[in-house]
């Protein structure tokens, strides 16, 4: 299954996200099982199709034919402790915060949430500025390509496998301290 | 004629597709909200007039009976009952025991009755609404109750999904990007779409099953209770006192303040007592508040900014309190959509999803997704995850297994949904054990493939192909999979099984490194005085290693160094609890 030419979409490493959306939609609405003419098995297979195409880690490694993420970027390595020890703050405070019980225990929580709060988003806006970063680099190796190197794909797709799972873990950290806070 | 029905936790209503048009339909007395009430005497009665004898015979009268289906005793919302923890739930009703799909039948029964009248014909297919963050429990019991109604249930569909449909029929040429704020009776679900040329893709959804007005009911009781300083009541006039915070709820809407009147309560007196609208919404907001949190995930699941939305679609009984509305347009900063009906929008979205499949009408095609990511638990209790939540649905997804121990003689496989990471904390859906011969470390292969279908109800396959013997387990009604899928996907996944082992021994591995690497650091900080300065150093030592094996993403060295960590900090933990026990003495 070549997910570019299922969606009849340029074989490149930069994807408008709206159009990845709209030409999904077009042929999904024709496909789903719902519809005279359905087919649940091109469904499928069309959904996974998009999920690929959506997800620029992806998507680079459809481009470079490497399945595994087997490199830690540098920068990566970098956020690594920093994210690590901010999700376990979170999660033991979070856990306290949820079996505290006396307005005395909860008081004595809000000074260590609101500085985790402040850690939280120092880290997440940096990640955030790494992601434009990386967003950046993939429109280089787009204007580059099909002249680009496989392994500089390789090394963005894993950067930006991990760029979006954090991302994605401290902004879910950062709603449930918004709403031990207020 | 398939009907379209609205199986709400307080009110229930059924509807057809007629000559072009979404029609609800009404019982004898013209009404066509039916109350979701059931009432076990001599004869059965669903409906207003069970919903009469709820307060003289409290416990012969179910209400709300939705948010106990499809959950079992020790599941959150069956405090007060009584059970085993762990066994689907039932109610001690009509001398035995009934569980909540066969309550919930009574009231489908009614409703195809009142379709049958009004029809003149039989109606025996339907399409039946449930929330959009129902689980796979709810939505197979919800199934169950329309099958014991003596309907083919055609599609479960959820909620604000059905109501989107109800909105954008007269937008079918349009493009936009939609919530649906969907506060019912009992549960919350916002669901954000996209709407495109007569496609409706739901791009995301978060909800709570535990959240709706009955909740507000309560808290506006509880405020009569202790405003009015009665004592603790029986179970009637708690009934009692529960309707007239209802309709002081409701009355308060477009009122700003309202008298509630209990003459001649079983303890004695009588109550009367004048609430304004502000008084009660402060004991509301805090648990209106609750769906904030919901809206604001939805949106960062859809990857979108709440000032990306056209609009914000309003449904469920609840959202006509001004204070809702409120919230919601402080929530998405932009004044909510009223054009929906709150109480039938989700119905006839129901009606026009059983016209799509009948082929009435036509262009236009619902992408629904499945709520909640499903996989199953492996080597150390974690999640895997093999369908992620807001997968759109149907779809399919498999993943290849290997056995973690030289001479293992099965494997056991334990269906998961849910969002934690830790495989106890999600919900379990059921399990079962695939046997094979004993096999070296890596040599007994079973393939999982998890089929999710159009109801998003799941369906597990598993396969041992280790020895060749091959072997088809099923949980539920697990369809057929062809062979030659299976052989397709177990060699698309056999190559990576072993890197899959690999992987999964290191997140393992991370997660306890994760959890080590700042305790200890918080230990030595904490005991920096009292440590010998070699002790110190030695650990320093193997928190190094530790990080460093991490960054290496060396599973080996990483495991090893773990075990060093491990032991060298053996005594800072009795260190830290002297300390402890010194300090608060």
């Amino acid at each position: 299954m070549d997910p570019f030419s299922l969606l009849s979409l340029p074989r490149r490493p930069f994807l408008d996200d709206e159009a990845i959306g709209s030409a999904y939609r077009r042929l999904a609405g024709a496909l789903h099982p719902d519809q005279a003419g359905g087919d649940a098995a091109a469904f499928r297979e069309l959904g996974e199709a998009s999920a690929i195409l959506c997800d620029p880690s992806r998507r680079l490694r459809e481009l470079s034919g490497s399945l595994a993420g087997n490199q830690l970027p540098p920068q990566a390595a970098d956020f690594f402790l920093k994210v690590a020890s901010i999700l376990h703050r979170s999660d033991s405070l979070t856990t306290q915060a949820a079996t505290a019980s006396t307005p005395l225990s909860k008081a004595l929580l809000i000074a260590p949430l609101k500085n985790l709060a402040s850690d939280l988003q120092e880290t997440l806006a940096q990640l955030r500025e790494w992601h434009s970063s990386l967003d950046r680099e993939l429109h280089q190796l787009d204007r580059a390509w099909p002249e680009s190197d496989p392994a500089a794909l390789n090394l963005l797709a894993d950067s930006f496998a991990y760029a979006g799972r954090w991302e994605s873990q401290l902004r879910e950290r950062e709603l449930a301290l918004e709403a031990l806070l207020s | 004629m398939i009907a379209g029905i609205d199986l709400g936790t307080t009110n229930s209503l059924i509807g057809v597709y007629e000559s072009g048009f979404p029609t609800l339909l009404a019982d004898e007395e013209g009404k066509r909200l039916i109350p979701s009430v059931v009432h076990y005497g001599p004869t059965i009665l669903v409906g207003q007039e069970a919903r009469r004898m709820q307060s003289i015979h409290p416990n012969l009268t179910i209400s709300s009976v939705k948010r106990l289906i499809g959950r079992r005793f020790g599941d959150e919302g069956t405090e007060g009952l009584t059970g085993t923890p762990g066994i689907p739930v039932t109610l001690p009703l009509d001398g035995g025991l009934l569980t909540p799909e066969e309550i919930s039948s009574e009231i489908l029964k009614k409703l195809k009755a009142i379709a049958e009248a009004r029809l003149g014909t039989e109606v025996t297919r339907a399409v039946i609404t449930v929330p959009a963050y129902f689980n796979d429990a709810q939505r197979a019991a919800t199934r169950k109750a329309g099958e014991l109604a003596g309907f083919t249930v055609e599609r479960i569909v959820s909620e604000p999904t059905a109501a989107a449909l109800a909105y954008g029929l007269d937008r079918l040429q349009e493009s936009a990007k939609i919530a649906v704020y969907d506060l019912g009776g009992g549960t919350f679900d916002l669901s954000i779409l996209q709407l495109d040329n007569g496609v409706f893709q739901v791009l995301s959804t978060h909800g709570d099953t535990q959240l709706g007005g009955d909740d507000l009911d309560q808290a506006i009781a509880a405020l009569i209770s202790s405003l009015a300083s009665l004592p603790a009541l029986s179970i009637s006039d708690e009934i009692r006192l529960r309707e007239g915070a209802r309709s002081a709820k409701e009355l308060l809407s477009t009122e700003e303040q309202t008298t509630i009147r209990l003459p001649f309560l079983e303890s004695g007196r009588s109550l009367e007592i004048t609430l304004t609208r502000s008084e009660v919404e402060k004991v509301c907001d805090p648990i209106i508040r609750r769906t904030r949190m919901h809206c604001l995930r939805a949106l960062e699941d859809a990857g979108i900014k709440s000032s990306d939305l056209d609009q914000v679609i309003l449904v469920g009984g609840s959202t006509r309190m001004p204070l809702v509305q409120q919230l919601v347009a402080e929530i998405f900063g932009k004044e909510p959509n009223l054009s929906q009906h709150p109480d039938e929008a989700v119905a006839l979205g129901a009606v026009l999803q059983g016209a799509i499949l009948e082929g009435n009408l036509q262009n236009v095609a619902l992408l629904d997704i499945t709520p909640l990511s499903l996989g199953i638990e492996t080597f150390g209790g974690l999640m895997n995850v093999i369908i992620p939540r807001n997968t759109t649905i149907p779809a399919k997804a498999g993943e290849m297994f290997t056995n973690a121990v030289a001479g293992q003689s099965g494997m056991k496989i334990s269906v998961l949904q849910g969002e934690r990471e830790l495989a106890a904390d999600n919900w379990t859906l059921g399990s079962f054990e695939i046997p094979f011969p004993p096999a070296a470390k890596g040599v007994a292969r079973v393939g999982v493939q998890f089929s999710i279908d159009a109801d998003g109800i799941l369906q597990v396959l598993a396969r041992d192909t280790g020895t060749g013997a091959e072997k088809i387990v099923e949980i539920k009604s697990a369809v057929e999979v062809s062979d030659e899928a299976v052989e397709a996907m177990l060699a698309g996944s056999l190559e990576h099984a072993f890197e899959d082992m690999d992987a999964r021994i290191f997140t393992e591995a991370r997660l306890k490194a994760e959890e080590m690497l700042p305790a200890v650091e918080s230990a030595l900080e904490q005991l920096a005085a009292e440590l010998p300065a070699d002790e110190a150093k030695l650990i320093r030592h193997q928190a190094k290693e530790v990080t460093a094996a991490l960054q290496g993403k060396e599973t080996i060295r990483l495991k090893k160094a773990l075990t060093n960590l491990d032991n060298a900090t053996q005594t800072l933990a009795t260190r830290l609890i002297e300390k402890a026990m010194k300090t608060s003495s």
